[in-house]
């Protein structure tokens, strides 16, 4: 029962995610102001997490995560660009911010997941 | 983790370049009435090594700015030509302030990214406290 649960893995990967995107978002920042740099990004983690073979969590409904997948995510250049500065940089600041803050509530979310599940693990055990 | 601390170097080199930018601008402000100074500018570039992007910035080559030196009138300086004129600096105060408060202002959002990334490692670390 404990020895492959598919929640810790899903919120591993979900935290992993969350670390590789604020490694892009910190290279975007501190080259806000490199002429000819494109920003870079890592996809969504929905798209970017696979269900692997023999996932252990049920899905009932086709847009849940199929079990114990694996993450295959990278960052790469940015395909929308919003702004470009006439020195060919297309960071903007303010995007920059934004999306950082979405990382964090991101990982803190991931970290919340896997403390409660080892919360209610060692609840099951009889811990308190 | 290692993600964690490539994020940390990367808001470094951010912050050190940004700081490095302010040096040169203090420089420029400092010699605004030094004849003959001619502003320095440096670029911003992304540090590759081995072939590879690292996302690290650096301070490039610093150039000076090859714009007309201002002429002074003012015949009793000792450096005046025959008609009363001198050669001033090419420093443009408003424009050195408008670069300052830019450097800071992209050096605060480098620390920014380096306070989260911290925060973000050491609630990772939090999961080992019981």
């Amino acid at each position: 029962m404990f020895e492959n649960l598919a929640i810790l893995k899903v919120a591993q990967s979900m935290a992993s995610h969350a670390a590789l995107r604020q490694n892009a978002i910190s290279q975007n920042i501190a080259n806000a102001d490199t002429p000819g740099y494109t920003a870079r990004d890592v996809a969504p983690f929905a798209e970017t997490y696979e269900a692997g073979a023999g996932g252990t969590m049920r899905a009932s409904r086709p847009e849940h995560l199929q079990g114990s997948g694996t993450l295959r995510a990278e960052i790469t250049s940015r395909s929308q660009i919003s702004t470009m500065s006439p020195n060919g940089n297309s960071v903007s600041l303010e995007d920059e911010m934004v999306k950082a803050v979405e990382v964090k509530r991101q990982h803190d979310l991931a970290l919340t997941i896997y403390k409660t599940s080892l919360g209610v693990l060692r609840t099951s055990l009889g811990r308190r | 983790m290692a993600d964690f601390s490539s994020a940390l170097s990367l808001s470094a080199s951010g912050m050190s370049a940004q700081a490095q930018r302010l040096r040169h601008v203090s420089e420029n402000i400092a010699n605004a009435d030094t004849p003959g100074y001619h502003r320095k500018t440096a670029t911003f570039e992304e540090v590759v090594s081995a072939g590879q992007h690292t996302g690290q910035v650096a301070l490039g080559q610093v150039n000076l700015d090859r714009t007309a030196l201002t002429r002074i009138y003012d015949p009793g300086h000792p450096l005046a030509d025959e008609g009363g004129y001198y050669d001033g600096s090419n420093v443009d105060l408003v424009v050195e302030i408008a670069d300052a408060r830019e450097a800071q202002r992209s050096y605060e959002a480098n620390l920014r990214m380096f306070d989260q990334a911290r925060q973000m490692s050491s609630a990772l670390l939090d999961l080992l406290r019981r």
